[in-house]
């Protein structure tokens, strides 16, 4: 198992660090995450080199002891799968699946009186949160009547609109919650693709926050897909 | 070989990606499996500095000999270890080995991934201008780990740690020493964090959220649920709390339950432990832990929150 063993070990550390530089990883965990993820990478990298040198160079390894590690180590092998999905196909962001079942966001939570915002020229970018966050705060008082952008995937069509939404991680993507709001005034998009919305918040929403659009436009979906 | 398999494997893959239930799947699988890496490798790296560093013997004579004792101060040290449940197990396997006192190791084992300040940081950010959630998270873990320690030192069956007690004593030079560990560390316990990662995956792509809701306002039952959640999602001990603080329709209690119970009995964790202390350990030990995990947070979350 030694020498297959660091290179198991050589395998992940690679794979970490390529995940990191070409920021892929922003897929699963949290942007703040990637100097650590890069730091483990090197580490395992490090660790796996030595193995397969050490392995390699002389035959007789230190591991006399090899004997009763019977069936323990045999488990490593199983590191290969998360592997072999990131090397052969990547699995995508979360998409519209997971929105009905996991929890979703409580925007009531955190939320004060926020500051309204400037009613002027140019639509105000915000996140699904903050849209949610304000909508509930007075009934919408503090948009002021200016135009917001939001930008998240579709999650499906809705009666005379559809539902918008992103997810909010607090750690990796097992953790996520999504916020949601519905865009009225707008056809569906297709299911899972990402758009930006202009429009402004319209009262009277019941369980989700309203916007009646005036622009849909599809985009790219973002390197940091989550909130 | 290798790359006509993989040229093989990857239209296939890609076809079952296009299903939204698979794609979710292989998404959560993965994140779990690349967030916990930098802490196992934390835990790896701690567990072999102690094999190489630390002398045989020496844990055993510095700890307190009485379990009354010694199981509390290893509980309290659990606040000195910052990161996840998965990086714990290595190090109590490790001080195990080292001849820690069971019911010591196994309380540190619990205590650590639940009371060390990163995750309470993270419990109070979860839960803005409820100091009281953090207060009683640090209490009923430490409580839940201490028992559960002394538990295990009055009546636990000690011959079924034989195996990791026995385990792996590397003699060397240090630095081959922490090299050996390290490296088979690394690839045991990640052998059993991907276990863990493909459980959680598959019950948090299959469970349907309604059956969670349906049972959010029966009371005793509620605490129950959000235990058997927490154990199925297997989520990281410091995103745990933004989890719980979602969980509205549960009352501050069962959340807390859901907090105290995911750092020490999770599908992942059950896996790693298994894969460390053997099966017959783990088969009692989860349980067991379960049981003193739930009164704690009943007790403390009746009396603080």
């Amino acid at each position: 198992m030694s020498a297959a063993g660091g290179l198991i070990s050589l395998l992940v550390g690679t794979v970490l660090l390529r995940l990191v530089l070409s920021g892929a990883y922003g897929r699963y965990v949290r942007p703040g995450m990637g100097l650590w993820l890069a730091v483990a990478g090197v580490v395992v990298v490090a660790i796996g080199l030595a193995t397969l040198l050490q392995a390699l160079g002389h035959r007789q390894p230190a591991d006399a002891h090899d004997h009763h590690r019977h069936g323990g180590d045999r488990v490593g092998w199983l590191l290969l799968a998360p592997i072999a999905a990131l090397l052969l196909v990547a699995p995508p962001t979360l998409g519209s699946y997971g929105v009905g079942r996991a929890a979703g966001v409580e925007v009531r939570a955190g939320a004060g009186v926020l500051d309204p915002l400037a009613a002027g020229a140019r639509p105000v970018p915000m996140t699904l949160l903050e849209f949610g966050q304000r909508a509930f705060d007075r009934d919408g008082a503090s948009f002021n009547g200016a135009a917001v952008q939001l930008t998240g995937f579709v999650a499906g069509a809705d009666a005379g609109g559809f539902r918008l939404a992103r997810y909010q991680i607090a750690c990796c993507a097992a953790d996520a919650a999504p916020v949601v709001a519905r865009v009225v005034g707008r056809g569906a998009p297709p299911r899972d693709r990402w758009v930006t919305v202009t429009g402004t918040f319209q009262p009277g929403g019941r369980e989700l926050p309203e916007l009646a659009a005036s622009n849909v436009v599809e985009v790219a979906p973002p390197d940091d897909p989550y909130e | 070989m290798v790359v006509v398999a993989a040229a093989a494997l990857r239209p296939l893959l890609e076809r079952l990606l296009d299903r939204p239930a698979v794609a979710h799947w292989a998404t959560v699988f993965v994140a779990i499996a690349v967030q916990a890496m930098p802490f196992l490798v934390l835990g790896v790296l701690v567990s072999a500095a102690v094999a190489a560093l630390v002398p045989a013997g020496l844990l055993a004579r510095l700890l307190p000999r009485r379990p009354a004792l010694a199981v509390p101060v290893a509980a309290a040290a659990g606040v000195a270890l910052p990161g996840c449940e998965c990086g714990s197990v290595p190090v109590a396997g490790r001080l195990l080995a080292r001849g820690a006192l069971p019911g010591a190791a196994l309380a540190f084992l619990l205590s650590s991934p639940a009371v060390n300040p990163v995750v309470l940081t993270a419990t109070a950010v979860a839960f803005p201008g409820r100091p009281e959630v953090v207060v009683a998270r640090f209490l009923a873990s430490l409580l839940a780990a201490t028992a559960v320690g002394l538990l295990w030192a009055r009546g636990g069956r000690d011959e079924l740690l034989e195996r990791v007690r026995r385990r792996g004593e590397v003699e060397g030079r240090p630095l081959g020493v922490l090299l050996a560990t390290a490296q088979h560390d690394l690839l045991q316990a990640g052998g059993f964090l991907i276990v863990g990662a493909a459980t959680a995956a598959t019950l948090q792509t299959v469970v349907p959220r309604s059956v969670l809701d349906a049972v959010a306002g029966a009371g005793p039952l509620a605490f129950l649920a959000l235990a058997a959640l927490a154990v199925a999602m297997a989520i990281c001990s410091e995103a745990d709390a933004f989890v719980a603080a979602s969980l509205t329709q549960f009352s501050l209690s069962a959340r807390l339950a859901f907090m105290v119970v995911g750092p020490m009995v999770d599908v992942k964790l059950i896996a790693l432990q298994a894969g460390t202390f053997g099966r017959g350990f783990a088969l009692r030990f989860a349980p067991l832990t379960l049981v003193v995990a739930l009164a704690s947070s009943a007790l403390v979350g009746w009396w603080l929150l």
